[in-house]
């Protein structure tokens, strides 16, 4: 559905993108992610054809965004960051607007507007002046206009930025209705959102593809460094049980009124599964119940492991390559 | 053209909506209105002074009252046409819509024209007023009518450009005045020099030839071909700007 290629952006002497590619199957859920300043902006608004890449093409359904940014453009049900809109409309006239300007039918519009202020949670809002809407509001008149024409891929900048828990669940749960009809690109710095909506992650840093692939690859690309382990019984005795385990490294007792959580160290990540099973073993020698093992290996620090050093191959490519092997 | 016809239908209840086509309508009129009536009042004090020319010829080609409003209200008309959506952030709504740069820009001016015909409206009333107290010419007050309009479509597509060019409404106004009121300048400016290249120059550039001309019903295809050119040339050049954000 979209086939990015050698994509490069350059912002006077700045590079924001150096020779990004990435692809997103038809039906798929992608989040794109990155720290601020990345490039997940620029490159969604290559994709949308607002920007045009300083070299290199994308394809979407394989119609290229440069030489033919109508056909390309008509697939697409963009939502740019922050939902810009025209204040002085209505609810109900702006999406008309935007469907007739989208060429949505004379005879079907009024059905579709109804149909995505429905989708979009936006019931009896139709009369409403934008100008009066709240942020979580104007955000889902966003993404029924993202939505009205029907559009086989949706992809929306941030869809839950500035919004409040409540709404963040909504939107979430919308895009998860949505999975069946669209194929989706969600660009987010927020890990949690990609590993509640999404089936696969793209990930950049400073305009370079970090990583893609599904979420278990990427989970995967970082073996843990530590495991949390809850407790019954008493943290220091638990911890001096712990000082001569083969592959474990320090040990601490995390701040809680309880003091029931360790936190133990690898000495040699490779060798994790093994330690986690020593560490158990140890404490239940020392009469210590053991409740709950965690290894941290969470998506937030393959994130903050990956973005903060250079790029390395792609989960996808070592997958590949594997494989040829 | 795809997407001509609801940015125009848009761009209209934008500009009626925030009440500055209410706004610009009541101070033209005001102005038009008062000078009509002072023309009136001085034709039915002393009849014999312009011979040969109606009031309805003096009122399109005699004075500056009539086009000066037209410096300041054309550009106010057009300055939020792109500068405004560029600072709130909505032309990438507009720009990732399938529709061309050329129907973005055609729409917005087409809006502004529309508003400016609207404009002028009322005043065909000041020409019943006329004709029903003497005789007037109606083919005169059509090619009257006829450079009014190509002014218009010249001063607002120099307004289009200059809101392409900046996203401060203020300064797409000032700018598109500026330009407009250095034409304007250059046509008063004829008047200093002797007959000869530079003051047939500035003469055919001015503003009042035009008006002058079409007001007598004297369409000369040279008034034509340069007041259509001054309208399409910044509008194409409005077409450009706007697809050279993409690649800004």
């Amino acid at each position: 559905m979209i086939a990015c290629h050698k994509l490069c952006k350059d912002y006077g002497s700045f590079r924001a993108l150096k020779n990004l590619s990435f692809e997103v199957a038809r039906g798929e859920v992608v989040g794109f992610l990155g720290p601020n300043g990345a490039g997940k902006s620029t490159t969604l608004r290559i994709l949308s054809g607002f920007l045009g890449p300083t070299s290199g093409d994308a394809r979407i359904n394989g119609h290229s965004i440069v030489d033919e940014p109508i056909v390309a453009k008509s697939m697409i049900g963009y939502m740019p960051e922050a939902a810009p809109l025209y204040t002085e409309m209505r609810v109900g006239e702006y999406l008309l607007y935007r469907a007739e300007l989208k060429g949505v039918a004379r005879a079907s519009r009024k059905t579709a507007v109804s149909r995505v202020i429905a989708d979009a949670g936006l019931d009896g809002m139709d009369g409403v002046l934008i100008g009066h809407l709240s942020k979580g509001y104007r955000q889902r008149v966003g993404l029924a206009d993202a939505l009205v024409a029907s559009p086989p891929l949706l992809i929306l900048d941030e869809p839950t930025a500035g919004l409040d828990p409540n709404q963040i669940r909504e939107v979430r749960a919308l895009i998860s209705r949505l999975k069946e009809k669209h194929t989706i690109l969600v660009s987010t710095h927020i890990l949690s959102e990609v590993e509640a909506m999404c089936d696969k992650g793209v990930l950049i840093a400073r305009g370079e593809l970090i990583a893609q692939g599904t979420l278990a690859e990427l989970r995967a690309l970082r073996r843990p460094r530590a495991v949390r382990i809850r407790i019954r019984g008493d943290a220091s005795a638990a911890k001096k049980a712990l000082v001569d385990i083969q592959g474990a490294g320090e040990t601490t007792i995390e701040d809680s009124a309880d003091r029931s959580r360790l936190s133990v160290s690898f000495s040699d990540p490779d060798d994790a599964d093994a330690t986690t099973a020593r560490i158990v073993a140890a404490l239940s020698r020392v009469q210590i119940g053991v409740v709950e093992v965690v290894p941290s290996s969470s998506l937030e620090q393959v994130f903050a492991d990956l973005t903060a050093r250079a790029p390395t191959a792609t989960a996808g490519d070592a997958k590949k390559r594997k494989g040829q092997r | 053209m795809r997407g001509l016809w609801p940015i125009l239908k848009r761009e209209l209840l934008g500009l009626f909506v925030t009440p500055i086509a209410w706004v610009i309508m009541a101070a033209f009129l005001f102005i038009e209105g008062l000078f009509f009536y002072f023309l009136i009042m001085s034709y039915s004090s002393q009849s014999d002074v312009i011979v040969g020319m109606g009031p309805a010829e003096a009122f399109f080609g005699q004075s500056e009252f009539f086009y000066f409003p037209l410096v300041l209200i054309c550009p106010v008309l057009t300055m939020r046409l792109f500068a405004e959506e560029r600072k709130s952030g909505t032309i990438e709504a507009l720009l990732t819509a399938p529709v061309t740069p050329a129907a973005v820009v055609l729409g917005k001016y087409l809006a502004t024209l529309c508003v400016y015909v609207v404009m002028w409206a009322p005043t065909v009333l000041y020409m019943f007023i006329l004709s029903s107290h003497g005789e007037i010419d109606w083919s005169l007050v059509a090619t009257g009518y006829a450079g009014t309009l190509l002014v218009g479509m010249a001063y607002l597509a120099i307004g289009t450009l200059a809101s392409a060019l900046t996203s401060s409404q203020l300064a797409a106004a000032m700018g598109a005045t500026v330009f407009i009121l250095a034409f304007f300048v250059m046509g008063y400016a004829a008047r200093g020099f002797d007959e000869g290249s530079t003051r047939s120059m500035l003469e055919h550039v001015a503003v009042s030839s035009l008006m002058n001309d079409f007001s007598r019903g004297l369409v000369d295809s040279r008034r034509l071909v340069f007041w259509v050119s001054f309208a399409i040339i910044p509008l194409y050049a409005t077409i450009r700007t706007v697809e050279s954000w993409r690649w800004g």
